[in-house]
């Protein structure tokens, strides 16, 4: 019976030591092993104490209970910036929004000094906001918004003209100035600008590069970050300003308006007044012509009549008494009236028979 | 012990030992299949038509697979990513597309796309430009694993039914680099270059260089199309705009009606002169003719009167006078006894007054040259 017992016992433990082994193994390989995924890097600490960097992906092995993994982002990280309003060089208030991408590239320095990627972004909110600003108050509100001097091209030269006017600030149209209703903290210097770049600057580009370079600056060795890119993503100007703005286009616009309108008068009275100047020029000519022709038509008749009847005096006499005839012919008609005198040579009939003779 | 037993007694925990040690081997033998079949079900997968799976091994990158049904190891090993590599996706900026029917959400939306879509022109005016940017996964690898952020993707940037949850960092960094580059290309240029003279300039530069960017982040993916849509003036100062449009076509309109009335009228005066000249040259060509006809006629008389002259002079002369004297409506006939019949007459009498210039008779001098007859129509004149 003891026997017996005692084998069953043992046929009992067997089992029960063997899964109580693959047990243990399977939480000391869960504890002792970590996965680094791809995008990814860890700091491994023991008792708090960072003792090692992984940076490659891939299954990693520590310590199974006193050694710690923290993953951290090797990825490129958003960085936002809040939208502010800030006054440039030519004192012009316009709100900008800034955003950039950052990334943790000492894992090190950056544990023992950011820790976690949202102190980071915090981080990047303190130093980058108020370089922004510092930046930007540097530069004329047109370095900000333009990135090159290249030549400016608009629909019409006429646009052109009004436009620039008022970049000169030399217009000089008093009519439009006073449709500009400026409140009262848009001063009329805030609406007409200044089109000269700064020398050398390019401006927008030069902006970014410059708060990207101040920011790494300050960034540099003590966060274990690095600052990949800074980009302004918008520029407006304030609500106030910008009444006065739509104001100031308004204007160009209607300027631009009217002046087609005059134009449209002037050009008209061009094109009928040079159609007047043909029209009469080509009556001339046809008057020219036509006298012309007739003149040597007449010229040739007379040159004709006097080929043909002026010699010798025989023929002329005898075209003249022709011609007499012909007057005297035409000359009497139905409503004539002829008093005739049996005197004369043809009526002398009635008188005298001319038989006695 | 056998089953029978077993059900007829009470139950103790003992009795459920000595009845999983009864059972220990089928027990495992059920507990591997069931582990190997749960296993083997996480070990096939199917990648879509349009996708690529990104295939890691304990995290590593191992292999990149294409479209159809595949085998992996399980889950703890082996993970897949499943990335659309084909799918064009879109981002909507300063605009939102909208199922019919779902107006009022758009009328909701409408501040929000107006600060994505009013920037400054070089000529620091202010215009409205809504714009889409089409992209594609060109490295499934390069598209999960280098760009990060956890913020999800908002609702506004893709259009209905569309998401992108592989990795929403993606999509929103090319929002980022998108409007940027677009403010910086409308910033360089005049308010009508954006609105009408280079859209599709911009929107070629701007393709070109989010994708740089895009690339210098190694992001993965490709920009298929950067498209302006609306470009417009801000909604305060349209009125003008049109105004400009209006005049600059009236003008034209007035100028090409002034035109129209000079092209109607010049080639009809050059029609009116090539008529009058024509006109003229007839006229020459006639009176020649009709000269040459005289010339004939009289040359033939000529030669008759130069072989008979005083007969052909009297009979031309009475020839005339009878013709005269027949078509002469009254005719008054003196006699030499009837002396001073003039008082009686009404000279005046039915002679029209535009007649009196064909009143005229040959002078004296000619009456006498032609003979005594033509003498006495000397006494005609009244």
């Amino acid at each position: 019976m003891m026997h017996s017992s005692t084998k069953r016992s043992i046929k009992t433990w067997i089992p029960a030591t063997v899964g109580l082994v693959l047990v243990l193994v399977v939480i000391c390989l869960a504890t002792a092993t970590y996965v680094v995924e791809e995008g990814k890097q860890a700091v491994v600490t023991q008792f708090g104490k960072p003792v090692r960097y992984v940076v490659d992906a891939g299954l990693k092995f520590k310590v199974p209970f006193v050694q710690e993994v923290h993953l951290l982002e090797k990825r490129l990280l958003p960085w936002d910036g809040a939208p502010k309003s800030v006054k440039t060089r030519d004192k012009k208030t316009i709100f900008i929004d800034v955003w950039g991408r950052w990334k943790i590239v000492d894992p090190e320095v950056f544990f023992r000094a950011v820790r976690t990627e949202q102190r980071g972004q915090k981080i990047l909110d303190d130093l980058a906001d108020s370089t922004v600003l510092d930046v930007v108050a540097r530069y004329n509100l047109i370095d900000v918004v333009r990135s090159s001097d290249a030549e400016l091209e608009y629909e019409s030269d006429e646009l052109a003209d009004s436009i620039r006017a008022w970049d000169d600030g030399v217009t000089t149209d008093e009519d439009v100035i006073e449709t500009v209703v400026l409140e009262e903290d848009a001063k009329p210097q805030d609406v007409i600008e200044t089109a000269v770049l700064e020398d050398g600057s390019m401006g927008r580009e030069q902006i970014e590069k410059d708060i990207l370079e101040a920011v790494s600056e300050m960034l540099k060795d003590s966060y274990g970050m690095e600052l990949s890119v800074v980009h302004i993503k918008r520029v407006n100007y304030i609500k106030s300003v910008k009444e006065a703005v739509y104001e100031r286009m308004r204007s160009e616009r209607l300027r631009v308006a009217s002046l087609f309108k005059s134009q449209a008068i002037e050009e008209e009275n061009i094109i009928l007044g040079k159609t007047r100047f043909e029209l009469d020029k080509i009556e001339g000519e046809m008057e020219l012509q036509s006298a012309t022709i007739r003149g040597e038509a007449d010229a040739e008749v007379i040159k004709m009549t006097a080929l043909a009847y002026g010699q010798p005096p025989e023929t002329l006499e005898f075209y003249t008494f022709l011609r007499r005839l012909e007057v005297f012919e035409n000359s009497l008609g139905e409503n004539s009236r002829v008093i005739l005198s049996t005197d004369g040579e043809i009526f002398r009939l009635f008188e005298d028979s001319g038989i006695e003779q | 012990m056998d089953l029978r037993d077993f059900q007829n007694r009470q139950l103790g925990p003992e009795d459920f030992f000595a009845l999983a040690r009864k059972y220990l081997p089928q027990i495992g033998i059920f507990l591997v299949v069931v582990l190997l079949l749960s296993a083997s079900v996480s070990m096939l997968y199917r990648i879509d038509a349009s996708d690529q799976g990104v295939v890691l091994q304990f995290g590593r990158h191992i292999e990149t697979v294409e479209p159809g049904l595949h085998w992996k190891l399980p889950w703890p090993i082996e993970t897949v990513y499943e990335v659309p590599v084909q799918r064009i996706q879109s981002l909507e900026f300063g605009f939102v597309t909208q199922e019919p029917g779902r107006t009022t959400r758009y009328e909701a939306a409408r501040p929000e796309n107006l600060v994505v879509s009013e920037m400054l022109t070089a000529d620091l005016n202010l215009a409205n430009v809504q714009w889409i940017v089409q992209y594609r996964v060109k490295n499934a690898h390069d598209f999960l694993f280098n760009i990060g952020g956890s913020e999800p993707v908002s609702s506004e940037s893709l259009p209905s039914g569309e998401t992108t949850d592989v990795n929403p960092a993606v999509p929103d960094t090319i929002r980022d680099v998108a409007e940027s580059v677009v403010r910086t290309l409308v910033g360089d240029k005049s308010i009508d270059s954006v609105l009408i003279l280079h859209r599709e300039e911009i929107a070629i530069d701007a393709k070109e260089r989010i994708q740089e960017m895009l690339d210098g982040f190694e992001a993965g993916v490709e920009i298929v199309t950067v498209k302006l849509q609306d470009t417009d003036a801000p909604e305060q100062v349209k009125d003008a705009f049109e105004e400009v449009n209006r005049a600059r076509q009236n003008k034209e309109r007035v100028v090409n009606e002034a035109e129209g009335e000079r092209n109607r009228q010049i080639p009809a005066a050059w029609g009116k002169l090539k008529q009058a000249i024509s006109e003229a040259e007839g006229y020459k060509a006639r009176v020649i003719l009709e000269t040459d006809g005289r010339i004939s006629a009289f040359k033939a008389q000529l030669k008759e009167y130069q072989e008979a002259k005083e007969v052909t002079r009297i009979r031309l002369y009475l020839e005339s006078v009878e013709k005269v004297l027949s078509g002469v409506g009254q005719k008054t006939i003196i006699g030499k006894s009837v002396r001073g019949p003039l008082p009686l007459l009404d000279l005046d009498r039915d002679i029209p007054a535009r007649n009196t210039s064909s009143r005229t008779v040959p002078a004296q001098s000619t009456s006498a040259r032609y003979g005594p007859a033509a003498a006495a129509l000397k006494g005609t004149q009244p």
